[in-house]
């Protein structure tokens, strides 16, 4: 507890790049990064399927596999290719160590629960209403924008939130490979038996994940449309009123 | 493989009966009268290589071992050791000693020498625990030994004109580092670059990886860093055409590896100390700088398991 505070209250925790406020903005840059990275490929598939209930079975085993695969392996795995690839795309070899493999391997992370979250979503609007919207004259492309999605806004920003968790607290072991972010204080405080700096980063990464996660959900609640929430609502009324 | 795996085990059972019978004579003891012990290593590859192979051999003479490889880096595994968490582990006599008497606020083990002979190293190391009150004993070491080395490229050395740690001195803002993360706490490390060699620490450029890695050399493959602080044993080194720097000013202790085990656990050995070194020592006898290498190949590059390749060296013994 002591050497916690020590780590909190000593002012070179603070500035520089080993400071708190850089290595914080390490970690989220790479988070929000690869969830956007994932997003731009899992959203589209993820409607496509949920719309037209085509490639479902490519959908879940994709999501499976991915659920598969150790974080750090990959990241293992990814280290000698992107540093062999350095030269050939000429970017800096230090991208190839420090950033390429832990990026992508949070990309491969946050992949599964966009996807999922994207067909489930849009594939649980009642049938009813896409098809009456059918039958009003909507085209395929308004009703999944004006209808399917609107009412899987909640369940897509459930699939973020999922995936936005797992990737702040997975991307800690990139220190392994060098990589900066709130990671650095628990391997170096390992590493050094430093457990002011250990336990500083452990508590870093759990605000920030719960942090994360408080904030999505309450904007999970606010995406949710008004009448949707109503009936909801009214149906847990209804469930509690019939409990004895 | 699995019966090549229990092939190995069974050899090595031999071989470490024979080398017992050989070298203790009383070593040999019924399974049940010897207590459970408590093995541990660093994180890298030979030092659970070592490990690996007490734990095959004290096996074979009827101790139960639990194994507790790869625990991280000495600060971690010293932690563990002083604790009581685990009875034996490998240990560098080198950095060993220097973790307790470099830089020590205790002016009895700020007295005591890190050298360049092994021997020594041992002596002191056993003085160094003795006054810092860790109930241990250091066994015999390795005939071969393995030291940190600053290492680089062949086209490094030769753009820079740098073959000693002291020429990298002068240069010293124009190289990424690779360095574990231990090293900005440890007087060989940190210590040597900074107040031996001069260098500003830390370095402009810097990338903290593990120790003795295959992502170090693979950083310095890739040209990722410029400089790695690797173990001069592993094969990466010589495969590659890298240049290890001189360590012209001595900082760099000589490492090599002996068992050190905790004496409230020798106390309960039947036959104590003597009983476990009459197993031990012949293993630390046959391991020279070559067999750490050309182990560390089996391991390191052709990816072969630890068991199996400590297995098949304990069996080799025999012969």
């Amino acid at each position: 507890m002591e050497q916690l505070l020590e780590f909190f209250t000593d002012p070179a925790s603070w500035s520089g790049d080993t400071g708190i406020p850089n290595r914080l903005i390490e970690h989220l840059a790479i988070a929000f990064l690869a969830v956007l990275t994932a997003s731009a490929i899992a959203l589209p598939l993820g409607f496509y399927i949920g719309h037209t209930g085509r490639l479902q079975m490519l959908g879940i085993n994709i999501a499976n596999i991915g659920r598969a695969v150790p974080s750090y392996a990959m990241m293992v795995m990814l280290l000698p290719v992107m540093l062999g690839l350095a030269p050939v795309l000429g970017y800096d070899p230090r991208l190839g160590l420090r950033f390429l493999p832990i990026f992508l391997a949070m990309v491969l992370l946050a992949i599964p629960p966009i996807l999922v979250a994207a067909y489930a979503g849009i594939q649980e609007v009642d049938r009813d209403l896409t098809e009456s919207s059918r039958g009003m004259g909507l085209t395929e492309r308004q009703i999944l924008t004006g209808v399917e999605l609107p009412l899987a806004l909640p369940v897509l920003v459930g699939g973020f939130r999922v995936a936005l968790l797992q990737v702040i607290a997975t991307a800690t072991i990139g220190a392994y490979l060098a990589g900066g972010g709130l990671g650095r204080y628990i391997i170096d405080g390992i590493a050094r038996r430093d457990d002011g700096m250990l336990y500083g980063g452990v508590v870093l990464v759990a605000v920030l994940a719960i942090g994360t996660d408080v904030l999505l959900s309450w904007l999970q609640r606010r995406l949710t449309p008004r009448g949707v929430r109503i009936a909801t609502e009214l149906e847990t009324e209804r469930a509690g009123a019939a409990a004895p | 493989m699995r019966n090549s795996r229990r092939l190995a085990l069974g050899a090595s059972l031999l071989a470490s009966l024979a080398i017992a019978g050989v070298a203790g004579g009383g070593a040999l003891v019924s399974a049940q009268d010897q207590p459970t012990v408590r093995i541990g290593s660093d994180g890298f590859y030979e030092s659970q290589l070592m490990a690996e192979m007490y734990a095959q051999a004290l096996e074979a003479n009827g101790f139960e071992v639990e194994r507790q490889l790869g625990i991280g880096a000495r600060p971690a595994r010293v932690e563990a050791f002083e604790s009581g968490q685990i009875d034996l582990t490998p240990e560098y006599v080198g950095s060993g000693l220097g973790f307790y008497v470099v830089g020590s606020e205790d002016e009895e083990l700020a007295a005591i020498e890190v050298s360049g002979d092994g021997e020594t190293n041992r002596v002191n190391l056993q003085a160094a625990l003795d006054v810092a009150g860790v109930g241990a004993t250091v066994l015999a070491i390795t005939a071969g030994e393995d030291t940190n080395a600053a290492v680089v490229r062949a086209d490094t050395a030769e753009e820079l004109g740098v073959s000693s740690i002291s020429d990298l001195a002068g240069v010293a803002d124009q190289v990424t580092f690779g360095l574990p993360p231990e090293c900005e706490v440890n007087a060989l490390c940190r210590g040597a670059l900074e107040d031996g060699y001069g260098i500003a620490w830390p370095p402009a450029q810097l990338e903290l990886l593990p120790p003795c890695g295959a992502e170090m050399a693979g950083a310095l493959e890739g040209n990722a860093i410029d400089v790695a602080w690797l173990c001069s044993t592993q094969p990466v080194i010589a495969q590659n055409g890298w240049v290890v720097l001189e360590d012209d000013l001595d900082t760099q202790p000589a490492e090599n590896l002996a068992p050190i085990v905790r004496n409230d656990f020798l106390e309960g050995v039947d036959g104590g100390a003597d009983a476990i070194a009459a197993i031990l020592d012949p293993i630390s006898a046959a391991v020279t700088t070559d067999v750490l290498t050309e182990l560390g190949v089996r391991i390191a590059v052709d990816q072969e398991s630890i068991d199996d390749v400590a297995g098949e060296f304990l069996a080799s013994l025999e012969s």
